[in-house]
């Protein structure tokens, strides 16, 4: 039997040199990323990574967007890191399993990297990840402020929320792992947070708290709003996403054994930061801004600047001075094949916007009844451009937009002219801003305001009219401007100004009135 | 020669029953065996010594270490290798991968420095050609090596093998020898076994245990010595011995006490041993 030793710490024997060893900081970090490799290697999370990487660039691809308003952009990159979102929640939280599901513990309990390094190693683990998604969500920034005429400017605290949000599941299937170390819990969960979440917002009718209670808020509204009118309460939210990353970090190293002064100390921080997101995002729209959404619906004058291009002055919006550059086109371009005063008249280009409900406004706007003033809204692109050129000749033919409303005649035939004539692809343009995509029959038409209507005659004669050569109508209409867009000419009438042949079986209903 | 381990009083009970009673030990540079029956306590001692579980009273250094502090408990990790009674695996990883992942757990930080080590440990224990396989598919030997390279990478000055050898065919019992005792060249090794041959074999000191106490301490030489004329041979089993069985040459190895004029026998380590465990009542709870 040995001797009784006393214990000493001098009588180590010398030790041949062993392998260098890190700080404990250093070897979190190294287990982080092995931790991360074995993540990337997982199949589900390389097809979702794939899957949110290939919807990503397909949706760029397929439809590339102009003139793409950025306060916009940035909320739509939130939705899609759900996908990797979800499947990181259930593979880290396998990964965090993974040494008692195998038994690996009563060896790794006693290596010097203790089991809540372990823990903050596996919520690092997912950062990659969050890092990709962020460069995901620049890309997507960048390639939509790389388009032609990009407005606004997207906010920091919108961009975070994919990247928080993957960071965010991966810290839940951390702490999960800690609190249910068993993996059937994070399936269970994922359905039982997906019922629930469901059931209370129906039953509760989703009132905003509730609603930016969740990690991401989509809300789509029908026409782009001034940024500050979106009322949507984005630097709160990453607050609170930010702070609850942190909170379940800390306690799952709590759980797993940090319960060290520093990691209690931030625990509390980032409690306190996640109160004060829920405080700060959870008021719903305040009186001021529902003030400024009315002012801004109502008399959008008093907030936006105006600047005089050519016959015209341009009102825009702060954050949509960039389009002036593309609406002064279209309106020279009309204003051009226009004959009598209105070839030089005044017009005020206003934009225009309904942001009384913020993003759940209709978007349709009420024709303004001030002289010469032309309305344009927050979109731009697409079918907005030839649309404009119907709300710019509509004008220039009634003299104000309320008057379109009874514009029924021959004037529809000058109007839609007009409006076409100046576009690059005129029967193209015709057929997109008809509801029904038709260039024969009667239709509606499209236009910044209230809509157009064409009856069957009118679109003959338009269409024949853009069939024609530019030089062999634009005299025509400028010598007999006035009668042309004289309230009761006849659609009949102005065929036969212009030229047209008179259809095989007139009509008593060639005017759209009739119809 | 400095001792590696010095303990003294380790006690340690489960529910009242003592699995470590009163445990003192000093252990030096090379191979020591732990042998004991089942419940003896040998898989406590070293779970203690390897800082899974603490002792209700006594102390013990590893190295000069104290695990009774938090960085003293940090400072023998660092120099402790581990290879538990039934080691787990991650199937999914390969044996590198594997070892790579236990030499990150012991804070070896620099990547290239560290692989370079477990591709040493792996070449070690002769799964160099193996390395990127998964582990399962790896035999159960492979596997048990695996094990052991992963308690072997950053060369531990303390090694704790619990039944390492149980098992494996006597092909990978034998390599597995030469491993350990390449292992117990300018480290400490503690090996808990069943196998007296291993201790024969590799052993320059042995400890028996039985009851949560240390029965014998020595060398095995020493151990089988307690047998010297306490064995011997007879053509029939003979009624007065302790143990009795008939061997291959068809006559009867009796142990205990021999008649006047028996034809006495060369003792082995497990003659020593089960004399020395003679009159010992077996547990079979606490191991």
């Amino acid at each position: 039997m040995s001797d009784t030793l006393t214990r000493t710490t001098t009588e180590a024997p010398a030790r041949k040199p062993v392998p260098a060893r890190g700080s404990g900081t250093k070897a979190v970090l190294a287990l982080a990323r092995f931790e991360a490799r074995e993540l990337a290697l997982q199949i589900p999370v390389v097809a979702f990574l794939a899957l949110y990487l290939g919807l990503t660039g397909w949706s760029l691809y397929k439809n590339p967007d102009d003139f793409p308003v950025l306060h916009d952009v940035d909320r739509a990159t939130q939705s899609l890191p759900l996908l990797l979102s979800v499947m990181l929640f259930v593979c880290v939280n396998r990964a965090v399993l993974r040494s008692r599901r195998r038994g690996t513990d009563q060896q790794f309990d006693v290596l010097v990297v203790e089991p809540w390094r372990r823990t903050v190693a596996h919520a690092l683990s997912v950062v990659p990840f969050a890092v990709i998604t962020a460069l995901v969500v620049l890309a997507e920034v960048y390639w939509a402020a790389s388009r032609p005429g990009p407005a606004g400017h997207p906010s920091p605290a919108e961009l975070a929320v994919g990247p928080l949000t993957v960071l965010l599941s991966g810290v839940l299937g951390v702490l999960l792992a800690r609190l249910v170390p068993t993996v059937f819990a994070a399936p269970l969960f994922a359905i039982a947070a997906f019922v629930l979440t469901g059931t209370i917002m129906s039953v509760s009718g989703n009132p905003h708290w509730l609603q930016w209670l969740g990690p991401v808020v989509m809300e789509i509204g029908a026409a782009p709003l001034p940024s500050d009118l979106l009322g949507r309460p984005a630097g709160w939210h990453a607050l609170y996403l930010a702070g609850l990353v942190v909170l379940m970090v800390c306690l799952a190293v709590l759980r797993s054994g940090g319960r060290t002064v520093p990691v209690k100390a931030v625990t509390a921080l980032a409690l306190a930061a996640t109160v004060a997101g829920v405080y700060g995002q959870s008021p719903s729209e305040s009186e001021e801004l529902r003030a400024a959404r009315l002012e801004a619906t109502r008399h959008p004058e008093k907030v936006q600047s105006c600047v005089d291009r050519g016959t015209a002055a341009y009102c825009f919006f702060p954050e949509w001075e960039t389009r002036v550059k593309d609406w002064q086109p279209v309106v020279q371009g009309v204003q051009s094949l226009a004959g009598g005063p209105a070839a030089a008249a005044r017009l005020t280009v206003r934009q225009r916007v309904d942001a009384r409900y913020g993003l759940e406004s209709q978007g349709s706007l009420e024709p303004a009844s001030e002289p010469g003033q032309v309305t344009v809204g927050t979109r731009w692109g697409g079918n907005r451009i030839p649309e404009f050129a119907v709300g710019v000749a509509s004008v220039l033919v009634a003299g104000d937009e309320e008057s379109v409303l009874d514009m029924c005649d021959g004037r529809v035939v000058t109007t839609m002219w007009l409006a076409l004539r100046s576009q690059p692809e005129p029967m193209t343009a015709l057929r997109n801003l008809r509801i029904d995509d038709s260039v024969k029959g009667s239709a509606i038409v499209l236009a910044p305001t209230d809509p157009l209507a064409m009856s069957t005659e009118q679109t003959r004669i338009v269409s024949e009219l853009l069939r024609r050569p530019r030089y062999s109508v634009i005299p025509k209409v400028k010598a007999h401007w006035r009668e042309l867009t004289a309230p009761g000419t006849t659609t009949a009438r102005v065929a036969e100004i212009l030229g047209v042949p008179a259809a095989p079986q007139g009509t008593k209903e060639d005017d759209s009135c009739a119809q | 020669m400095f001792p590696t381990v010095s303990a003294s009083g380790l006690t340690l009970r489960y529910g009242g029953t003592p699995a470590l009673d009163d445990v003192s030990l000093r252990l030096e540079e090379g191979v020591t065996g732990l042998l004991g029956p089942n419940g003896a306590g040998k898989t406590t001692l070293l779970r203690v010594l390897a800082t899974a579980v603490p002792a209700d009273r006594g102390v013990f250094t590893v190295l000069g270490h104290d695990p009774g502090t938090a960085a003293g408990r940090q400072n023998l990790r660092r120099e402790l290798g581990y290879l538990p009674q039934t080691p787990g695996f991650h199937p999914d990883f390969t044996a590198f991968a594997f070892v790579d992942y236990v030499a990150i757990l012991k804070e070896m930080t620099d990547r290239s420095a560290r692989h370079r080590e477990v591709s040493r440990v792996l070449q070690a224990v002769g799964l160099s050609d193996v390395r990127g396989k998964r582990i399962k598919r790896l035999s159960g030997g492979m596997r048990q090596r695996v094990a052991l390279a992963a308690a072997l990478v950053g060369d531990p000055g303390f090694l704790v093998l619990d039944e390492p050898t149980v098992g494996l065919d006597p092909q990978q019992r034998m390599r597995f020898r030469e491993l350990v005792a390449e292992a117990g060249e300018g480290r400490t090794v503690l090996l808990s076994t069943h196998q007296t041959e291993d201790v024969a074999m590799l052993c320059r000191r042995v400890i028996v245990m039985s009851s949560g106490r240390i029965r014998f301490d020595g060398t095995p030489a020493e151990l089988t010595a307690r047998a010297a004329g306490r064995v011997w041979s007879s053509a029939e089993r003979d009624p007065g011995a302790r143990a009795g069985w008939r061997t291959g040459l068809g006559s009867f190895r009796n142990v205990g006490d021999p008649p006047e004029g028996a034809e006495l026998l060369e003792p082995t380590l497990e003659d020593g041993y089960l004399f020395t465990l003679d009159g010992e009542p077996v547990r079979e709870a606490a191991a």
